[in-house]
């Protein structure tokens, strides 16, 4: 009964989505790697300020933007507890909210501790004060207690986050391009390499300190890495799309026939920071600019990715 | 307990409309808007040169019996009953959309604040409607319940919408759907769907 079939994208998740997926893979992989860093790297209190603050900033972002587009928004309360999880735990925005929270309350309480040693805070109205406060004090002493603890807990939410915006995509089964178990995985991968372009932005920038130069190599490396899994993956995709299912078909059509994916996101947004890096983790370079372009490049692409995502999904309808 | 159905018979449908009209009336869709009414009948030119037929396709709703719009949903607005009618419960759904593009049959239609305005103007103190949220077709379940059947079905003038449980062995619906005359849409995307249709191209020309 499959006959005459039409083909369609659709315009109900669009940029805005895309906004959305994109804040929240580069806020909570931002966030694991800082706080990774400092619990196994070296203790670093800007690099933690900076990670909890984009987890925070980029998850509320990313969140509004859905918020924004809800149509009953005062129903949003039915996500924000907890208890969702028993009543739907196959529905990953359910889990997805939930990591987003306990991944924001794990992050500022790991990052408080540091914060109440910071200048800048204290120059803030309102914040001095509640900083400041004795219950402030008391869970800044217990946080370094269970240091590790805490700092797990945002990790592991993080991680969450990062995963869960592929495994979203991933549960809308009448699209290929979506359902299929690549895209969890490229969507974590990117969202860690966003990540790592991030903090080499920040560290060539505005925390720009000799004595991390350690950090940054092995930011570079990874990165590296991230970006050579990113490029199997897509290549993986490529091969998946092309024979199988006609809504598969499509999509490559739209994705491989348009030069905002093709030069945009793997061309400026993979190839050309890998090669840079290369460059750089293999000889090294004489300034810091290329490791910069190649972070702006890599960040912008992150985003060409998920953009280009929404709207090149194809749905069949058999009429 | 039943397990409902609908059987399309696409040989008879003549594109009349009055399915659509009758299900906006009965469950007051935004009438203003025709990409938001629960059904809708699809005109569709088939063949080449002389060789052209003409194909009325109604959809809806499919009440599959492994709906991923009910997995994705993460309020829990969107529910199955033991009779197999899919259903939103718009008090809880938050209107995220994810069921919308979850659903393979563009089966969800957005009800927001500005139709429930319009809906207010038009249906006047009737308007049932609570709270935006997104929409779609309950097979008519509160006149199901009743024993009445759905209002496209009584309707329908070709008798190309049949409703009925494929549980009974003597339902006709039930027997259409076992001999296999009729077919349900896009199986091997595994949603198990609960409307089927009876093909008219192979009977034409
Ligand atoms: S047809 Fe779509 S909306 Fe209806 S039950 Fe199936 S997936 Fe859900
Ligand atoms: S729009 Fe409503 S019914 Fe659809 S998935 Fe979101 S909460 Fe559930």
């Amino acid at each position: 009964m499959d006959v005459n079939m039409t083909y369609a994208t659709q315009d109900i998740w669009t940029w805005w989505l895309a906004i959305y997926l994109y804040f929240g893979g580069l806020g909570a992989a931002t966030l694991a790697v800082t706080f990774l860093t400092d619990m196994y790297l070296k203790p670093h209190r800007h690099l933690v300020i900076w990670g909890a603050g984009a987890g925070v900033v980029l998850l509320a972002l990313g969140s509004l933007m859905l918020f924004g587009h809800l149509l009953d928004k005062t129903a949003v309360l039915n996500v924000l507890n907890p208890m969702i999880l028993f009543r739907k735990p196959d529905a990953w925005i359910a889990w997805g909210t939930q990591f987003i929270i306990w991944m924001m309350v794990w992050g500022v309480l790991y990052a408080l501790p540091y914060v109440r040693e910071t200048d800048f805070p204290r120059k803030v109205p309102g914040l001095r004060n509640l900083i400041d406060r004795p219950f402030v004090v008391t869970i800044g002493t217990l946080v370094q207690r269970f240091h590790y603890t805490v700092g797990w807990l945002a990790v592991i939410n993080g991680v969450g986050v990062a995963v869960y915006t592929g495994l979203l995509l991933q549960s809308f089964p009448a699209v290929a391009l979506w359902h299929n178990p690549a895209v969890p995985l490229l969507f974590t991968v990117s969202a860690f390499s966003t990540a790592m372009a991030f903090l080499l932005l920040l560290m060539y920038t505005l925390i720009n300190d000799q004595a991390d130069e350690y950090i940054r190599v092995l930011y570079e490396r990874i990165d590296l890495v991230l970006i050579a899994a990113e490029l199997v993956i897509l290549f993986s995709l490529y091969q998946y799309l092309k024979n199988g299912s006609e809504s598969g078909v499509r999509s490559l059509e739209l994705l491989w026939n348009d030069y905002g994916w093709l030069i945009g996101f793997i061309g400026f947004g993979l190839i050309v920071p890998f090669v840079l890096e290369l460059k750089g983790v293999i000889k090294g370079w004489a300034t810091r600019v290329p490791i910069i372009t190649a972070s702006i490049l890599v960040l912008t692409g992150g985003y060409l990715l998920r953009y280009y995502f929404m709207y090149a999904g194809v749905y069949a309808y058999p009429w | 307990m039943p397990h409902f159905a609908m059987v399309i018979d696409l040989n008879t449908c003549v594109g009349c409309n009055a399915c659509m009209a009758a299900c906006a009336m009965e469950n007051q869709a935004p009438v203003w808007d025709k990409d938001k009414w629960r059904t809708y009948v699809h005109d569709k030119e088939i063949g080449l040169g002389s060789d052209v037929n003409r194909r009325f396709f109604p959809r809806l709703c499919n009440h599959c019996d492994n709906p991923p719009c009910m997995s994705v949903c993460p309020t829990g607005a969107t529910q199955k009953k033991a009779n197999g009618i899919v259903f939103v419960d718009q008090e809880l759904c938050m209107g995220c959309r994810a069921c919308a593009m979850a659903c393979p049959y563009h089966a969800r239609v957005a009800i927001t604040s500005d139709d429930m305005r319009e809906g207010r103007e038009f249906y006047g103190s009737d308007y049932r409607r609570t709270s935006p949220s997104m929409d779609k077709c309950s097979f008519c379940d509160h006149r199901v319940e009743q024993g009445i059947k759905p209002a496209c079905v009584e309707t329908c003038v070709g008798s190309a919408r049949m409703f009925g449980d494929l549980d009974d062995p003597n339902d006709p619906v039930a027997q259409m759907v076992a001999s296999g005359a009729a077919r349900a849409l896009m199986p091997h995307i595994g949603t198990r769907p609960n409307v089927y249709y009876i093909d008219d191209i192979k009977w034409r020309g």
